[in-house]
């Protein structure tokens, strides 16, 4: 069906524009899983150009072709094209591979790296460890070592990157954010490319869980203890010019921003569960709504598609642990509820892919009665 | 079942014991997590222990079955108690709780034993349902290691006993699960005990332990200490130390207790420090998740508790019945700057409970977790 941009004037085509009111989805279709080892299991999926780079913790890193044509994968039958574990032999952490980034350089034309972070053994709030690493990808089934990035003190979690800007912005927990130059050929040792850090909150009210790049440049990062914050990073150097301590009675846990709205999810306990998403008003930024998901405790992922039509947040630790959609179409600050999807022991990631019209919700499947996997459905029949 | 087919070829001079026990008790506790007041009414410790010997004595085979799993599948309450995914309820013991033989031999001026099946590792202190409390201790996971499958070797030279022990990392997940065979002997213990005297014990364990929390490995590794002395006597004493380090953390726990026995009448205290894992907690805030997928913490709580209370044993023939009245109070601070907090989290750091109970023994079948020498010289602990 071709899809009909909706406006004011489209009251004939309500129905057609996914009118909430009317508008049913489809439950989602689940096209394929991919089984992973139960070495604690799968924490994070980065989707690009057709490849997955599935973060496998001690397993280390799978890539799987799931349409890029390099082994003749589709997301309805992933083809794996590589696995390795990381090259951390003496280093403070083994293993633990707990996130990536392939970085496309739109300076030198190259695919060459991908950033893969660890997440070691912590204690949220107070301390944490882990390490960055740098692989040349430029072979896909050859993956090699190029180089690392140490905090000591503080371990590595979500990233982002300026890729115009040939930067890197790494969540590190307790160290704040930090900003590395990833320009050119990297060395070994990248703390030679460190260019600035920050702890939004200050020493003792700090540990960021995620940070993410707006469009407009600006620099939003979700704090655990200390809520959600905006950042500038002007001439390398960082500086907090908003937000912060606005999230007290939630742990924070990861965000999105798009347009002028943010989205943050919510984790754990403290005085009131995590089962809220926090919408921000940017201009602030100011928190303008708490939304809140029925029986969960844990908002693990958010997403917003980039169209900005849909929400997708993984949810875990309750009854309704797996995934929800909401519609933005309509207010992208009033979220509508679109579907649930249940899935046992729960997603602790999710992204959304768009392929060839379609679009897919790629779930990391945590370990319970059935072993961890990357889940894949096709919900294209799911949004309005 | 090689000893069993021993113990058929000497039918008439193999003697066999027999003990059953079940408690029925009632706790009503100030504090819990999602608020309190709490009561709860149970059976616990439900448990049969057989035991056979050879006539010579060199043959001795040993069982005993749990039924918590069918009595409290969700766990005792008890103040600060944690372990295998429980959280301020004990969890049940696995249906076989022990299953194994041993024997015993003279080797010149020594003897020499060899014990193996599941059951405990020769480390730590006896088990706690042999303490004179009803309720477990906090540091049930630091100072005893069981329902393992072991190998122990054992040599006792007058008064001196030295055990060591192979056996499987992984702790159980559920009450019907076995050890995972193919982690027999990744971990090991060892354990020096001297009884210079009758009725009085000093031992000093340390273990190593591979991946206990996560049985497919991947989890982080423990060292354990246990220092004790003890005095078994109408008048029982007995103090203990135990050390646990784990992935960066270390968890200390400092134990005193004493049980005047005056006819039938029973008063005892237990005094204890234990340092506790903070963890993410699920839906149901008394269980925390699992299996991990990760190596965080959110916090170290150390708990100080004293635990007072009566017990009138009546006796008819073989059959013991004691009520038994128990109360406890507990503190809890955090000690790391975690996430974690206490106060917000029970809604006060100090709390109560109390229990009432009625506890049956019949019969006698020796000390669980005791095995070759250490049954046969360490002082038989009574029933509690």
């Amino acid at each position: 069906m071709q899809r009909v941009t909706c406006n004011g004037l489209a009251v004939l085509l309500l129905a057609a524009c996914g009118d909430p009111a009317t508008f049913v989805p489809a439950d989602p279709t689940l096209v394929a899983t991919v089984a992973v080892p139960a070495n604690y299991g799968l924490h994070d999926t980065y989707v690009r150009d057709g490849l997955a780079f599935l973060s496998a913790w001690n397993t280390g890193v799978i890539i799987l072709d799931v349409g890029h044509g390099v082994a003749g994968g589709s997301p309805e039958a992933p083809v794996e094209v590589t696995r390795f574990v990381l090259d951390d032999a003496g280093r403070t952490v083994q293993g633990a591979v707990h996130n990536t980034w392939w970085f496309h350089n739109p300076t030198t034309g190259e695919q060459r790296y991908l950033f893969i972070g660890q997440e070691g053994p912590g204690t949220l709030g107070e301390s944490s460890s882990g390490d960055l690493y740098v692989y040349d990808v430029s072979t896909l089934t050859a993956p090699q070592f190029v180089g690392a990035y140490a905090l000591p003190g503080a371990g590595a979690h979500n990233v982002w990157m300026d890729e115009a800007a040939e930067t890197l912005f790494a969540a590190y927990y307790n160290g704040g954010v930090i900003a590395l130059d990833v320009s050119g050929t990297l060395p070994a040792d990248l703390s030679t490319r460190e260019l600035d850090r920050i702890q939004p909150g200050g020493d003792g009210n700090t540990h960021v869980w995620g940070v993410m790049q707006g469009p407009d440049g600006r620099v939003w990062a979700t704090d655990m203890v200390s809520g959600f914050w905006r950042l500038s990073f002007e001439g390398s150097a960082f500086a907090v010019t908003g937000g912060g301590n606005n999230a007290s009675e939630r742990f924070s846990s990861d965000l999105w921003v798009h347009g002028t709205t943010g989205y943050s999810g919510t984790w754990g306990f403290r005085s009131e569960p995590g089962d809220a998403v926090l919408i921000w008003d940017l201009a602030g930024p100011t928190r303008i709504r708490t939304m809140l998901v029925d029986s969960v405790t844990t908002i693990s992922d958010v997403e917003v598609s980039t169209d900005g039509r849909l929400l997708l947040l993984t949810t875990e630790n309750g009854p309704h642990e797996g995934f929800v959609l909401y519609d933005l179409a309509n207010d992208p600050r009033a979220p509508q509820f679109l579907l649930r999807q249940g899935v046992e022991s729960g997603l602790h990631t999710g992204t959304l892919v768009e392929r060839e019209g379609r679009t897919y919700v790629f779930g990391a499947k945590n370990p319970g009665f059935a072993p961890p996997a990357l889940m894949i459905w096709d919900v294209t029949a799911s949004r309005p | 079942m090689v000893g069993l087919a021993l113990l058929a070829a000497h039918p008439a001079s193999a003697q066999s014991s027999l003990h059953l026990t079940g408690t029925a008790s009632g706790t009503r506790a100030s504090t819990a997590p999602g608020g309190g007041p709490v009561t709860q009414v149970r059976l616990e410790q439900v448990m049969a222990r057989a035991t056979a010997t050879s006539g010579n004595g060199v043959w001795r085979v040993w069982a005993s079955g749990n039924l918590e799993g069918l009595t409290m599948p969700n766990g005792a309450l008890s103040l600060g108690a944690f372990g295998e995914g429980f959280v301020d309820r004990r969890h049940p013991h696995t249906y076989v709780h022990e299953l194994g033989g041993s024997v015993v031999v003279p080797v010149g001026g020594a003897r020499a034993s060899l014990s193996a099946g599941r059951g405990f590792v020769a480390f730590g202190t006896d088990d706690p349902m042999h303490q004179p409390p009803l309720a477990y201790p906090i540091n049930h996971h630091w100072s005893q290691i069981l329902e393992r499958l072991v190998v122990i070797g054992g040599v006792a030279v007058g008064p001196v006993l030295m055990e060591g022990t192979l056996f499987n990392g992984d702790e159980p997940e559920y009450p019907s699960q076995w050890p995972s065979i193919n982690r027999l002997g990744d971990s090991w213990a060892a354990r020096l005990s001297v009884v210079p005297a009758t009725a009085l014990e000093v031992q000093v364990s340390y273990a190593t332990v591979r991946s206990p929390e996560h049985r497919g490995g991947a989890g982080p590794d423990a060292t354990k200490w246990s220092v004790s002395l003890s005095r078994m006597a109408a008048v029982r004493t007995h103090a203990e130390w135990a050390l646990t380090d784990e992935a960066g953390r270390r968890f200390t726990s400092l134990l005193v207790m004493g049980e005047w026995a005056v006819g039938p009448h029973r008063p005892y205290v237990r005094l204890e420090r234990t340092d506790r894992p903070e963890e993410e907690r699920t839906f149901d805030q008394f269980r925390s998740v699992r299996p991990h997928l990760d190596d965080h913490v959110i916090g170290i709580t150390r708990w100080s508790i004293v635990t007072a209370g009566y017990g009138l044993r009546l006796r008819a023939g073989r059959m013991i019945v004691e009520p038994i009245t128990e109360g406890a109070v507990a503190r809890v601070t955090e000690t790391t700057g975690g996430l974690f907090d206490p106060a917000l989290f029970y809604g006060r750091t100090t709390m109560v409970s109390l229990t009432v109970a009625v506890r049956l023994h019949w019969g006698m079948a020796g000390t669980m977790g005791r095995y070759g020498i250490r049954d046969a010289t360490v002082p038989e602990v009574h029933h509690h």
